[in-house]
């Protein structure tokens, strides 16, 4: 068999209903003007043509999750998902940030399960990226976009068809498995037309920097004066945390029904810019200021990530960069750094 | 698929005592509901108690893992899981997550002296050492402990140290900043006695715990006295939610205080970024 396959866009639903038959399916969808990750029972509410405007994170880390439920002094694990999770649709870069996040959760003395319960036995199937958007810049990352890391499965849109590319085992057993999806064989003519798709979005990304120093560099930039420049236009707002992909800070906090002995334990993202993040119960805060806290959440990526896992924490999916509301670019606050290293 | 790690482990209050003349600190005697669940630990380790509906918050062990049957904490009342568990009583139940973190480098002890500084409540841990080490005395040559409070009903374990003053195999130093009635002991700020006690760094291993005042006036006096940075230790304390590493919280450059720590030597520290 082949390892590239063919599939014309009509029967996307074939697909569907067998991920469907095995998999709770996730995929991109748009509401009130937004596209983001959500749960799909049909090919019709899939919006492929461009990446969403939330990163896919929340699939696998829930923005709120419920960690244990208690009962009159008893606590138990919610039940997690019936079936395995599919996700189609995805890009490159957050197929990516989640082999980033797995390495937090996944790894380690601790292996957290509430994430791992989920993301395990996962399908990823990823389209790659035919337009980047504007603030792309995932070619600065060992990335591009049809980059296959993360990938389970790869899509390619070349127009009416797709071209599907298993990257692992268990999305060649997948697609081996499914005979009720109606594959082709693809013909020479659709593979340039998907290696022209390939070469035009590289091409229409802004030229690569190369940042394989920014670690060093930053070893040397804390007392850096960028940083009070920095910190005197960041608004603190979180935006930017919120949106990325590799954000994976968070809160625990109890909640209790009221006149019962009934509760829940919960997990909610949370934010290094937050000033009351490291505040401690003396009143003393390690991070009292704009400046450390830009300075945390720069250093976490770019440095403190590196150090611990051996890559940087961002994979250039830009969507810092098109929501900061002052416009605090990262491609900029890194060129800058790497410049005056 | 692994275990829930955020799930406590049932615990019951077997005793409560009030720890300072000011009520602001407990002492909490813990043990398993289900005595499977018991874990071995290290001198220095930390648990998450939970009390749900209020939340968790981390406090170092107190007791010593030589110490069979129960599981020691004190507790400074400040917010809302420390009231919680002030107004615990005997023979409730809690949650506690643990061992957590890494522990003193007794291994590196063996052998060697061992010098205690410390001052206010951060002396749990630093008890749990001691009696660890008294428990293995052979193990460790001199044991000296220094260990001051603003007034003598702000000391930890009052009842003990008494017992420990009988002890001719510890040099013990305790001290309160100012003079009052019925105190025969020494007084003086910490850094000061560490001065005039002035313990040899030959072979000599210092465990320096304390508010940060007490820890940066000390820090100068040992290493005045030339003890090196690698053989100077302290347990950190940063506001934490996971206590494992994930959550993000407690870092230090790219060092994880509850995954990494709490217990640094300098010689660590100085690598770190953030100076204390
Ligand atoms: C490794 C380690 C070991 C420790 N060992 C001990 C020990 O042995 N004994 C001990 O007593 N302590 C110990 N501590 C400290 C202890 O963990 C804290 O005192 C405890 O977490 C406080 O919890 P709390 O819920 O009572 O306080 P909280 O109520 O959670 O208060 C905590 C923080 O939240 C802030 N806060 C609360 N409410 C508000 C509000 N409305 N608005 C803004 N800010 C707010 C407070 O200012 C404070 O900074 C240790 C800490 C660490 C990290
Ligand atoms: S989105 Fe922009 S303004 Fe908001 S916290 Fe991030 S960098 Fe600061
Ligand atoms: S407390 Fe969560 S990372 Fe340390």
């Amino acid at each position: 068999m082949s390892d590239i396959l063919k599939l014309d866009k009509k029967r996307l639903d074939k697909f569907v209903a067998a991920l469907l038959s095995e998999y709770r399916l996730f995929g991109p969808v748009e509401a009130n003007g937004l596209t983001r990750f959500a749960e799909v029972e049909s090919a019709d509410a899939l919006k492929l043509d461009s990446n969403t405007d939330e990163s896919a994170k929340g699939i696998f880390f829930p923005q709120v999750e419920t960690i244990l439920t208690y009962e009159n002094g008893k606590t138990e694990t919610p039940s997690g998902p019936d079936k395995p999770i599919a996700v189609l649709g995805i890009r490159p870069c957050d197929a990516r940030s989640l082999l980033m996040l797995d390495k937090v959760f996944g790894t380690g003395k601790y292996n957290d399960s509430c994430w791992t319960r989920r993301y395990e036995n996962a399908l990823i199937i990823s389209v790659g990226c035919n337009t980047p958007r504007a603030g792309c810049f995932c070619n600065w990352l060992d990335l591009g976009p049809f980059s296959k890391q993360g990938s389970d499965i790869a899509l390619t849109d070349i127009g009416d068809a797709l071209l599907v590319e298993s990257c692992s085992e268990k999305g060649r057993g997948f697609l081996e498995s499914s005979d009720e999806i109606p594959f082709r064989k693809p013909t020479d003519d659709d593979l340039s037309k998907a290696a022209g798709v390939r070469e035009h979005a590289e091409s229409s990304m802004e030229d690569k920097v190369d940042i394989s120093s920014i670690k060093a560099v930053l070893d040397k930039s804390w007392d850096s004066s960028l940083w009070d420049e920095l910190a005197g236009k960041c608004l603190s707002c979180a935006v930017c945390a919120y949106l990325c992909p590799t954000c994976h800070c968070f809160d625990i906090q109890d909640e209790k029904m009221p006149g019962t002995s009934r509760g829940r334990r919960i997990r909610i993202w949370d934010t290094c810019m937050a000033p009351q993040f490291t505040k401690e119960a003396s009143g003393h805060n390690p991070r009292p200021t704009g400046k450390k806290r830009i300075r945390q959440r720069v250093m976490h990526k770019f440095n403190y990530f590196v150090d611990v896992f051996g890559e940087i924490a961002c994979v250039g999916c830009g969507r810092c960069v098109r929501s900061c509301p002052v416009n605090l670019d990262i491609r900029y606050v890194i060129k800058r750094f790497m410049d005056a290293g | 698929m692994p275990d829930n790690c955020y799930i406590p482990i049932p615990v019951t209050v077997d005793k409560i005592r009030e720890e300072s003349d000011d009520k602001t600190l407990r002492t909490f005697d813990l043990s398993f509901c289900d005595e499977k669940q018991a874990f071995d630990y290290l001198p220095g380790q930390f648990c998450q108690l939970s009390v749900l509906g209020k939340g968790e918050a981390p406090f170092g062990i107190a007791s010593s893992p030589t110490e069979k049957g129960f599981l020691r904490f004190t507790v400074n009342r400040v917010g809302v899981v420390t009231t919680a568990l002030h107004y615990l009583k005997q023979g409730e139940t809690i949650g506690l997550r643990g061992p957590l973190g890494n522990h003193y480098p007794v291994e590196k002890f063996k052998g060697q002296n061992v010098v205690i500084i410390s001052g206010g409540f951060a002396f749990t841990t630093l008890r749990s050492l001691a009696v660890y080490m008294f428990a293995h005395r052979k193990d460790f040559a001199d044991i000296t402990v220094i260990y001051g409070a603003r007034r003598p009903g702000l000391l930890l374990y009052r009842d003990e140290l008494a017992e420990w003053e009988k002890r001719d195999d510890l040099n013990l130093h305790l001290t309160i900043d100012k003079e009052v009635s019925g105190w025969d002991k020494r007084v003086g700020f910490v850094p000061t006695v560490t001065k005039e006690v002035a313990p040899s760094p030959k072979d000599t291993w210092a465990v320096v715990c304390g508010p940060p005042v007490m820890i940066k006036y000390t820090l100068p006096v040992l290493f005045d006295l030339g003890f090196p940075p690698e053989r100077i230790y302290t347990s950190l304390e940063r506001r934490m939610k996971c206590g494992i590493g994930k959550c993000g919280r407690c870092n230090i450059g790219s060092k994880y205080v509850c995954a990494d720590g709490p217990v640094f030597s300098y010689a660590e520290l100085q690598e770190l970024p953030e100076q204390y």
